[in-house]
């Protein structure tokens, strides 16, 4: 594939279902914008693969579905370009039927209303200006609003995407732990090691452990939140360790604005405890 | 005044074609907006539903489709080719990037589309589904295959190549030989 020679069948066929890598991509787009040949091509190809999308099996969607979209048509409505009416000659009709025979004796015979009347038009007319540039300004300030939350919402997206691979990788299965400590000089079994991570005024906690011995069957480990005002400990989640002796408590869930002294871990029948078992097994304040 | 609005709320006749049905939607007749879904929400909704397999997750395809069309119909012109088929590949398109978690790559008032049918017309959209399935079950069981994961399940040829143990070349050829069959079975 190259920007002077044709695109093959082939690499249209994948151009057109978006399968070419980003620089593929751009090499074919540059390549069919200027050349008519793979242009019909292209063309080509996008109608087989709408046939083929036709080969589909066939499930009509929910009431709803149909409910749903003319409820954000109907909000979103669009703004229809309108004939302007033909007005008529402003005083027009005034002349036709009464300048022609008007004379200076008539003028005082004109009510107040009728003199009144033609400027109470342009009055109504001009407030209705002024209303119509108030909505023109509050609906580009709505508008820059929309904008502006839609910007927001993107940062959201990207910022609760990268939260969710923090917690994927925290919590995946297959993931690798390691904990660096400085070389023994004489080789000892590793020693069993617990991190949490606490915040109190939401009540998060993250619990990450490794070198966790093997429980017998029907065994598990349960941590617990030991607060700082002398309350009862408070059961924080329980946990198996993996074959390689790791283990992890995401987000238990905890009572927010608890102080904690100090967290423990107890070995408990499955299924956990409401009240620790001694002997604590670890600890760490 | 009155005529235009009188027209752009006026009932779409149901034998209108789809380029007088986005003539309305375009002067904001929400009736002809509705027709156009009832003559193509089952195919845009299936073809999502086959991509993504989750019917919320297809639904959701489906509204964003249909409402692109209600915000911009000259994104879609008549002379570039059918709109059933258009939205066929726009609603596998939109759904293959909801696979991938990705903003739509393409831009759809740029995408022509050649395709001599007149979907709008039921019976020839019927006939027409009735004959490309026929021919894709006719096909060797591997160019199916290959079509099929890289159309509806949006595998990349090395993926393919990768799951099925073949070479690339391989995957690329039976990916056009496949597409190929078919026109030639519609143009026979």
């Amino acid at each position: 594939m190259s920007a002077t020679r044709h695109i093959e069948q082939e690499d249209l066929a994948l151009f057109a279902m978006q399968l070419l890598s980003t620089d593929e991509s751009a090499t074919v787009t540059s390549h069919v914008e200027h050349c008519a040949e793979c242009r019909q091509l292209l063309a080509e190809v996008q109608g087989e693969l709408a046939v083929y999308a036709h080969t589909v099996d066939i499930h009509p969607p929910s009431a709803q579905a149909r409910e749903r979209l003319m409820k954000q048509v109907a909000r979103e409505k669009k703004e229809v370009p309108i004939e302007r009416a033909s007005t008529p000659e402003a005083g027009s009709g005034y002349k036709t039927g009464l300048g022609g025979s008007s004379t200076v004796q008539d003028e005082p015979k004109q009510s107040f209303g009728s003199r009144i009347f033609p400027w109470a038009g342009w009055a109504v007319a001009a407030g209705l200006t002024v209303a119509a540039g108030n909505l023109y300004r509050e609906r580009e300030v709505m508008r820059s609003t929309l904008v502006r939350q839609a910007g927001q919402m993107d940062l959201l997206t990207a910022d609760v995407a990268s939260a969710q691979q923090v917690m994927d990788a925290l919590t995946d299965r297959t993931a690798k732990h390691v904990m660096l400590t400085k070389a023994p000089t004489t080789p000892t079994p590793p020693i069993p090691q617990g991190r949490a991570t606490y915040v109190p005024e939401k009540g998060t906690l993250i619990f990450l452990a490794s070198n966790m011995e093997p429980l017998q069957p029907n065994k598990v480990y349960e941590l617990w939140l030991i607060p700082a005002d002398g309350r009862n400990p408070i059961p924080a989640g329980t946990f198996h360790p993996d074959d390689r002796g790791n283990a992890s408590v995401i987000l238990p869930p905890l009572p927010r604005r608890i102080e904690a002294k100090a967290f423990g871990v107890t070995v408990e029948d499955e299924g956990g405890s409401q009240t620790p078992t001694l002997p604590i097994i670890m600890a760490g304040s | 005044m009155y005529r235009e609005m009188g027209l752009a709320n006026a009932p779409p006749q149901s034998s209108q074609d789809d380029a007088a049905l986005l003539a309305l939607v375009k002067r904001g007749n929400e009736q002809a907006m509705a027709s156009l879904f009832d003559r193509y929400s089952a195919l845009v909704y299936s073809v999502a539903l086959r991509v993504l397999r989750d019917p919320a997750s297809a639904e959701d395809v489906l509204q964003e489709v249909f409402m692109q069309i209600w915000r911009s119909p000259d994104g879609f012109i008549a002379t570039r080719g059918s709109l059933g088929g258009w939205l066929a590949v726009v609603s596998r398109n939109r759904s293959i990037d909801a696979l991938r978690r990705k903003k739509p790559m393409e831009q759809v008032d740029e995408m022509v589309l050649a395709l001599p049918y007149n979907l709008a017309n039921e019976a020839e959209r019927n006939n027409m589904m009735e004959k490309a399935r026929s021919v894709i079950y006719k096909l060797p069981i591997e160019q199916r295959k290959t079509l099929e994961m890289a159309f509806f399940d949006g595998l990349t040829h090395s993926e393919i190549a990768e799951m099925t143990g073949d070479p690339l070349g391989t995957v690329k050829t039976r990916i056009r030989s496949a597409l190929t069959t078919l026109r030639k079975a519609f143009q026979a």
